[in-house]
């Protein structure tokens, strides 16, 4: 059981993290872009996701969601026997992507001027700059925060069991309740978390050390 | 849209039953994360301050706590103090105060890191000055830097308190009838009604964080940005400029970190 939990855990917490970042890079591009109207919809995006708990929108996904789809993809939905797994990546990811989102702006805010110039004057259209030239800068540029974030996600995983994921916490519940052995499956769950995160923080700090990119340094220095 | 259910319910979202019987709803939200905040005050400033001790026997119990605590899941917590103080304590306690118990835990590690931010953001010069006209450490601390990190943490507080709010949510699921489990509890009553219980949910949650995320930022332009948590060397000029100038600027030679005071 705590073997499945541990499994269902690091499957939620790999798909969010891709899927948040992909969705919050799009809200990032949308918020900083030129188009009034994209970028009120990633304000009105951040903001609300922003501002309502995580595990409404686990909660929201699993419960309203298949209420409020069309054409009877809803009770498809509810049908399918890991539909708890797949409500909380929806949600772990929108409740995420906003954070990162944010994040990548104020990355996004932090390169210099002259880059975008660069780009442009050596002929890369609006996409092929973000693609070779701003995406990667913003990414590295605010990777301790975006790591920090990330572990965030991977302890916002166990919100999922409210939904009856069966994540590592909703493990050990069970356990307890079948058993009576809460305490040992609780024990092995935290330090599970705790190593967990512990490993992802020193794989974050390696990829500081290898990729990040001193922007405002440059900045500073630049402004002499 | 019509919400014959939820207008009705509208005092239940708020208070719970409060007058008739324990408070509930969003005000047990916000006051389940005011005595969070206010229990975890104290000893997340004694974590904050050990941290930046120079002797090990007081920072490395801190740090394995302050680490420990940020690693662990708050619902892990919440069991542990749910689950596991009762064989502890031999009797039980209340679902509230576990929770309590539970969330000051938690923000005490949060806090704890504000409170070490806002003591390194201030100018060392002020220890130095302080020390130099004839303070001990602790006057100096007392009457000099403690004020003045003060200043600088409300930002980071109110920020920190807009998180805690939202993590008090999840309190539902040991049973405390706050915002959510009430949403669930009407939703389960009118389950033709379910999308209306919850976009009560969503608008009160909404408005509390919104409004002080708000205030946060204005706080921000007010005092200045300084949050080592969130520290972002990726800052927009414009910030450089709100920033006090002791800001950890990359060109200046800056003394290795842990101690404080430095050199002493």
């Amino acid at each position: 059981m705590i073997i499945t939990g541990i499994k269902i855990t690091i499957l939620l917490m790999a798909i969010t993290s891709v899927t948040s970042l992909l969705l919050g890079t799009v809200v990032a591009i949308m918020r900083i872009s030129r188009i009034k109207i994209l970028r009120a919809l990633g304000t009105i995006y951040v903001e609300i996701f922003r501002n309502i708990p995580g595990l409404f929108w686990v909660i929201f996904f699993y419960f309203i969601f298949p209420e409020i789809l069309p054409f009877g993809w809803g009770a498809r939905l509810n049908a399918y026997p890991n539909y708890p797994v797949v409500a909380g990546v929806m949600g772990l990811t929108v409740d995420n992507a906003s954070y990162v989102s944010d994040i990548l702006r104020s990355g996004r805010l932090a390169i210099p001027h002259g880059q975008r110039e660069a780009a442009i004057s050596s002929g890369l259209n609006r996409v092929q700059q973000y693609i070779y030239v701003l995406l990667p800068q913003m990414f590295r540029a605010t990777l301790p925060p975006l790591g920090t974030r990330m572990v965030h996600n991977f302890k916002n995983t166990s919100l999922c069991m409210a939904i009856t994921a069966p994540e590592l916490t909703w493990a050990t519940q069970q356990i307890e309740s079948l058993t009576f052995r809460g305490i040992e499956a609780t024990t092995m769950a935290t330090l599970f978390y705790v190593g967990l995160a512990g490993v992802m923080a020193s794989i974050i700090i390696i990829l500081e050390k290898v990729l990040r990119i001193d922007i405002a340094k440059s900045a500073y220095q630049t402004r002499g | 849209m019509d919400f014959p259910g939820s207008f009705s319910n509208i005092k239940f979202y708020l208070l719970g039953a409060y007058p008739n019987g324990p408070v509930g709803g969003l005000l047990l939200n916000i006051v389940l994360a005011i005595l969070a905040i206010a229990f975890s005050f104290l000893v997340g400033a004694l974590l904050g301050y050990s941290r930046l001790s120079c002797r090990k026997y007081i920072k490395v119990p801190s740090v394995l706590y302050i680490e420990i605590v940020r690693a662990t899941p708050l619902i892990m917590l919440i069991f542990w103090f749910y689950f596991f103080l009762p064989y502890v304590l031999g009797k039980n306690i209340s679902v509230f105060w576990s929770a309590v118990i539970a969330l000051s835990i938690y923000a005490a590690a949060y806090e704890a890191e504000i409170f070490r931010a806002g003591i390194l953001a201030v100018p060392r010069g002020q220890m130095e000055a302080a020390l130099t006209s004839g303070m001990t450490r602790y006057q100096a601390m007392k009457f000099i830097v403690f004020p003045q990190a003060l200043k600088i943490m409300v930002p980071s507080l109110v920020s920190f308190f807009v998180s805690l709010f939202k993590d008090t949510s999840v309190t539902f699921i040991i049973g405390v009838i706050e915002l959510t489990q009430t949403g669930i509890i009407v939703s389960q009553r009118q389950p033709d009604k379910m999308y209306a219980s919850y976009l009560c949910v969503a608008i009160g949650y909404f408005i509390v964080c919104f409004s002080m995320s708000h205030l946060a930022r204005m706080l921000e332009k007010k005092i200045g940005v300084f949050d080592l948590e969130s520290y972002r060397p990726d800052a927009c000029r414009d910030e450089y400029m709100l920033m006090p100038t002791h800001r950890k600027i990359p060109d200046e030679k800056v003394p290795a970190a842990g101690c404080y005071p430095p050199g002493l």
